[in-house]
C-alpha cells in the first residue's frame, strides 16, 4: 500500500533554492511541498500541519525586516511545541547551529551540494 | 358495598368535617349525594376543571396528581374536593382511579340547600374548610417546594457528575498532553545528548588518533630502518598493541554510532573473493603462528562483482574469522561464501566461519551477541578484546538485511553463518595501479604539508619520502604558514591537518581558494583526525579536494595522491607543463562551470536544469545590482545580505570557487577584517557572477537552438 504523502513546509527566501528542493523531494513522490519566502507566512499556515518544517536561518532578503529563522523557530514551537524542523543555512558558524539546535530544531542543514541528500536522509530517519 | 343514604350518613359523620352535624342533615346530605362507579385509569376530575363536587371515597383506591406527578394516594374513607364547597375555581389537580373505584359525590348546590338552613353548623364548616384550605395550601406549596428541591438536587447532580465527567476527561486530556510533552522532551533532550554524544565520540577519536597516528606511523619508521633483532622484538610488540588499540578504538566508535542508528552502509562495488583474500591475509599469519590450519573457500558461482559495503562485510568476516582462530587451540579455521540462489539481478550468500575450537555452552551462546559480555571475566584476561566485536558484527549483518546464527557445543568447535542478498554491481574500469607504478607516478611531486604536531610531522614526512621517489615535502606548522607558503613556492598538493592552532585547515583552505591564480587551484587533501561523516562533509564544502583519516594508510594516501595528481595531469595548470595534454572529454558549458551537481540532482532532466538556470538569472541580476549599490554606498549590511544570499546559489549552479569568494565576503565582512582588501574582492566576485550571467545565457541559448 503507498503510504500517505508527508507534508513538507519549504520556508526559504532564496526562490531557487527553495524550488530545488521542493522538486527534488516531490519528485520521490512521498512528499507534499509547499514553499513561504517569509516565516510569518508559514506561520499562518502552521494549521495545516506540517509533517516537517524545512527552515532557512536568513528570511529578509526580498522582505526587509523580515524575522530570521530562529525567531520563526521559537514562535513555531510556542504554537506547536512537537513541530520537527529542520533549520537550513549557509551559515558554516558552529554557534549558530548550537543555537538552532538548543532553540529545538531536529537538525542543521548547510546549503551546499550535500544538502539535498542530508535532508533526504534526515527525513527519512524522522 | 352499602351504599344506602344510612350507611352513607355513617361515612359522612365520621368524617372531621360533618362532626357535630345533627343527624338529619347528614341524612339530608347523604340521600342528595350522587354514586360515582370509575374503572382503572378513568379520571374523577381534571386539573384545570370547574369544580362543584365533594367526593367521598367510598371503596377501591384513586390518585391525586399533577399531569404525571403523583401528589397523594386516596384510599376508602379518604376525602378530596372539599374546597369545592367553597370555592367555584378550577381544581389544581387531577384525580383519577387505579381500580374500580365507588364515590360519593356532593355538589355544592346540594351543600348549600341542605345546610342554608343551619347557618351556625354552615358556620362551622365553612370555618374547617378555611383553615383546611390553608393548611392544603401550604402543603401544596411544601410539595411544590420539595418536588423543586427534588429537581434542582437531580439537575444538581446530573450537572456535578457531568462536570466531574467533563473534569475527568479534561484531566485525562492535560494529562496525556502533560506526558505528551514531557516524552517529547525527553526525547529532544534525548537526540541532544546522543548529538553531544557524537560530537564527543568525534573528539576523543581525535584526542586518540592522533597520538596514535604518531605511535603507528614511527614504529613503521623504525621497522624500516634496519633494527636490531632485540629492536624488532620491541617494535613488533609496539606495533601489535597499537593495532590492538586501534581496533578497541574503532569497535568504540562503531558500536555508539550502531546504537544510535548512524552507522550506515555504503553501496558500492564489492568483490567476494577479494574480500575473503583479505580475511586470509589479516588472519593466515596469526593462525599459522598458533599451529593452526586457515582455509578460505568462495564458490565459482558468486558474481564476481556485487554492490555492498566490502568495508564492513570484510569486518564483520574478520571479526568472527579472528574471534575463531582466538578461541582455538588446534585444528582448523574454515571461511566460506557460498551461493545459495543467483538470480539475472542478484545473489543470495551464506557466509561461515567454522572452527575446532574451545566452543560454547549453552549459557554462554545466549549471550554471545551481547555488548561488552564475554564467556567470562576469565575470558577476558585470557584472550583479550572489548567484547564488542561479535556484537558489531551481528548488527553490521542485520544492516545487511541478514542475521546471524551460531551452533556450537564445549569442546566441538563453533561455526557462525549469516545469509545475505547482494544485487549484482557493475564493474568499474578501474586501473589497477601497483605501488610501484604509482611511486612512479608521483615521482617528484611538490608536497606542502601543514601539521601541527610535531611527530605526525615526521611520520609524514618520512612516509611520504619513503613512498614516493624524489618527493619534496616542505612542512609547516599552521594554516597561516600554509597560506604564505602556497604563494612563496608552487606546489602539486597539499596535505592540510584540518585543527591546527592560529589558523585551522578549513580556514587555510578558504584563503587558500581565494587566491588568484594557480595558487587559489592547488589540490588540498585534508587530513584529518574526525572521522565523522560531517567532518568529512566539511571538509569538501570549504574546497578541499579529498580527506585522508589520520592514522593515514599509505595506500590511501598514495590512492588520494594519484587522483588528485591523475586529475591535474588530465587539465594542466600553467605550472606543470610537463604533465600530459589537455584533454577534457566532456567540456563543461561555460568556462569555469560545471552543471555535474545539477545534472546529478536532476537526474539529466534537461527541463528542471533550464528552470533553474533562469532562476538563477533572475536573481543573479538582482543581487548584482544589490551588491553593486552596496559597494558603492560601502553599506556593510547590505552587502552582507546580498553576498549571503547569492553565495548558495553560486554553489547549486556549480560556480564552486566563486561561492567560496563569496563566503569569504561575507565572513571578511561580518568580521570586519581587512576592509582595505574588500572592494577589490567584491568587484572580483561581481565580475565572476557577469561573466557566469553571460555563460548561461548563451548555454540556454544554445541548448534552445539545438
Amino acid at each position: 500500500m503507498a503510504e500517505a504523502q508527508k507534508k513538507i513546509f519549504v520556508v526559504d527566501d532564496d526562490n531557487m533554492f527553495a524550488t530545488m528542493l521542493a522538486d527534488h523531494l516531490e519528485e520521490q513522490g512521498r512528499y507534499t511541498v509547499s514553499n513561504y519566502g517569509t516565516g510569518e507566512a508559514c506561520l499562518e499556515h502552521l494549521g495545516e500541519k506540517p509533517d516537517v518544517i524545512i527552515l532557512d536561518y536568513y528570511l529578509d532578503s526580498n522582505v526587509p525586516g523580515a524575522k530570521n529563522g530562529l525567531a520563526i523557530l521559537q514562535a513555531i514551537h510556542k504554537a506547536a511545541p512537537a513541530q520537527k524542523v529542520i533549520m537550513l543555512s549557509s551559515q558554516e558558524h558552529y554557534g549558530v547551529a548550537l543555537q538552532t539546535i538548543a532553540s529545538g530544531a531536529v537538525s542543521y542543514v548547510i546549503k551546499d551540494l550535500q544538502s539535498f541528500k542530508e535532508i533526504d536522509s534526515i527525513l527519512a530517519e524522522l | 358495598m352499602n351504599t344506602t343514604p344510612a350507611a352513607l350518613a355513617l361515612k359522612l359523620s365520621r368524617m372531621d368535617m360533618f362532626q357535630s352535624i345533627p343527624e338529619p342533615i347528614l341524612q339530608e346530605l347523604a340521600q342528595k349525594s350522587g354514586i360515582v362507579r370509575k374503572q382503572a385509569g378513568e379520571t374523577v376530575f381534571l386539573k384545570n376543571e370547574p369544580g362543584r363536587s365533594f367526593y367521598l371515597l367510598l371503596e377501591g383506591s384513586a390518585k391525586v396528581h399533577d399531569d404525571d406527578y403523583t401528589v397523594a394516594q386516596m384510599t376508602a374513607g379518604s376525602c378530596f374536593g372539599e374546597l369545592a364547597l367553597l370555592d367555584e375555581g378550577p381544581r389544581s389537580m387531577s384525580v383519577t382511579a387505579n381500580e374500580p373505584t365507588l364515590l360519593a359525590r356532593i355538589d355544592r348546590e346540594v351543600f348549600f340547600e341542605v345546610l342554608g338552613d343551619y347557618p351556625e353548623v354552615m358556620q362551622k364548616i365553612v370555618g374547617l374548610l378555611t383553615r383546611r384550605l390553608r393548611y392544603q395550601t401550604d402543603q401544596t406549596l411544601e410539595q411544590l417546594r420539595r418536588r423543586e428541591e427534588e429537581l434542582t438536587r437531580l439537575v444538581d447532580e446530573r450537572t456535578t457528575e457531568l462536570m466531574r465527567q467533563k473534569e475527568e476527561a479534561e484531566f485525562q486530556r492535560a494529562k496525556a498532553e502533560a506526558e505528551k510533552q514531557e516524552a517529547e522532551y525527553q526525547r529532544r533532550r534525548a537526540e541532544q545528548s546522543e548529538r553531544f554524544e557524537q560530537q564527543f565520540l568525534a573528539n576523543m577519536s581525535h584526542e586518540i588518533r592522533t597520538p596514535m597516528n604518531a605511535v603507528v606511523g614511527m614504529t613503521n619508521l623504525l621497522l624500516q630502518k634496519n633494527p636490531r633483532p632485540d629492536q624488532l622484538r620491541y617494535l613488533d610488540s609496539i606495533r601489535q598493541s597499537s593495532d590492538a588499540l586501534l581496533v578497541i578504538l574503532n569497535d568504540i566508535l562503531d558500536i555508539s554510532k550502531i546504537q544510535a542508528g548512524r552507522l550506515e552502509l555504503e553501496w558500492t562495488e564489492l568483490r567476494a573473493a577479494e574480500i575473503l583474500e583479505q580475511v586470509m591475509t589479516t588472519l593466515q599469519f596469526r593462525a599459522e603462528e598458533k599451529g593452526l590450519e586457515f582455509r578460505v573457500e568462495c564458490d565459482p558461482a558468486i558474481p564476481p562483482v556485487l554492490t555492498g559495503d566490502p568495508v564492513r562485510l570484510q569486518q564483520i568476516l574478520i571479526n568472527l574469522a579472528g574471534n575463531a582462530v582466538k578461541f582455538t587451540e588446534k585444528g582448523q579455521v574454515t571461511v566460506s561464501a557460498q551461493a545459495l540462489s543467483t538470480t539475472g539481478t542478484g545473489c543470495r550468500m551464506l557466509f561461515e566461519v567454522r572452527d575446532t575450537g574451545i566452543g560454547m555452552t549453552p549459557d554462554q551462546l545466549a549471550i554471545v551477541f551481547e555488548s561488552f559480555r564475554q564467556a567470562s571475566g576469565e575470558t577476558t584476561r585470557k584472550y583479550g578484546g572489548t567484547g564488542l566485536g561479535l556484537s558489531i558484527s551481528k548488527q553490521l549483518v542485520e544492516l545487511f538485511g541478514g542475521r546471524i546464527e551460531v551452533e556450537s557445543a564445549p569442546g566441538a568447535g563453533s561455526v557462525f553463518r549469516f545469509e545475505i542478498s547482494l544485487e549484482k554491481g557493475v564493474a568499474q574500469s578501474k586501473s589497477e595501479t601497483t605501488a610501484a607504478e604509482a611511486a612512479e607516478t608521483l615521482r617528484g611531486l611538490r608536497i606542502l604539508l601543514a601539521e601541527d604536531n610535531a611527530f605526525n610531522r615526521v611520520v609524514a614526512v618520512e612516509t611520504l619520502e619513503l613512498l614516493i621517489p624524489d618527493v619534496r615535502v616542505c612542512a609547516v606548522e599552521n594554516g597561516r604558514e600554509a597560506l604564505e607558503q602556497v604563494q612563496a613556492m608552487p606546489f602539486d598538493v597539499v596535505l592540510m591537518d584540518v585543527s591546527m592552532p592560529v589558523m585551522d585547515g578549513l580556514e587555510a583552505t578558504r584563503a587558500i581558494r581565494a587566491l588568484d591564480g594557480p595558487a587559489g587551484a592547488i589540490p588540498v587533501i585534508a587530513f584529518t583526525a574526525s572521522v565523522t561523516k560531517q567532518e568529512v562533509t566539511k571538509c569538501l564544502s570549504t574546497g578541499m579536494n579529498a580527506c585522508v583519516p589520520k592514522p593515514f594508510k599509505e595506500a590511501e594516501l598514495i590512492g588520494a595522491l594519484m587522483d588528485i595528481v591523475i586529475r591535474n595531469r588530465r587539465q594542466p595548470t600553467a605550472e606543470t607543463p610537463e604533465s600530459g595534454p589537455a584533454a577534457n572529454p566532456d567540456p563543461p558549458p561555460a568556462s569555469g562551470v560545471s552543471l555535474d551537481f545539477l545534472e546529478q540532482l536532476t537526474g539529466g532532466n534537461q527541463a528542471r536544469i533550464r528552470k533553474y538556470l533562469g532562476m538563477y538569472l533572475e536573481s543573479a541580476s538582482g543581487s548584482l545590482s544589490k551588491m553593486e549599490a552596496a559597494l558603492a554606498a560601502n553599506d556593510h549590511d547590505a552587502l552582507h545580505r546580498a553576498v549571503h544570499t547569492i553565495k548558495p546559489q553560486l554553489r547549486m549552479i556549480g560556480l564552486v570557487e566563486t561561492a567560496d569568494l563569496a563566503q569569504e565576503i561575507e565572513t571578511q565582512v561580518l568580521e570586519d577584517s581587512d576592509p582595505a582588501s574588500l572592494p577589490e574582492k567584491v568587484n572580483r566576485l561581481l565580475d565572476a557572477v557577469r561573466r557566469s550571467v553571460a555563460a548561461f545565457k548563451q548555454y540556454l541559448q544554445e541548448m534552445k537552438d539545438s
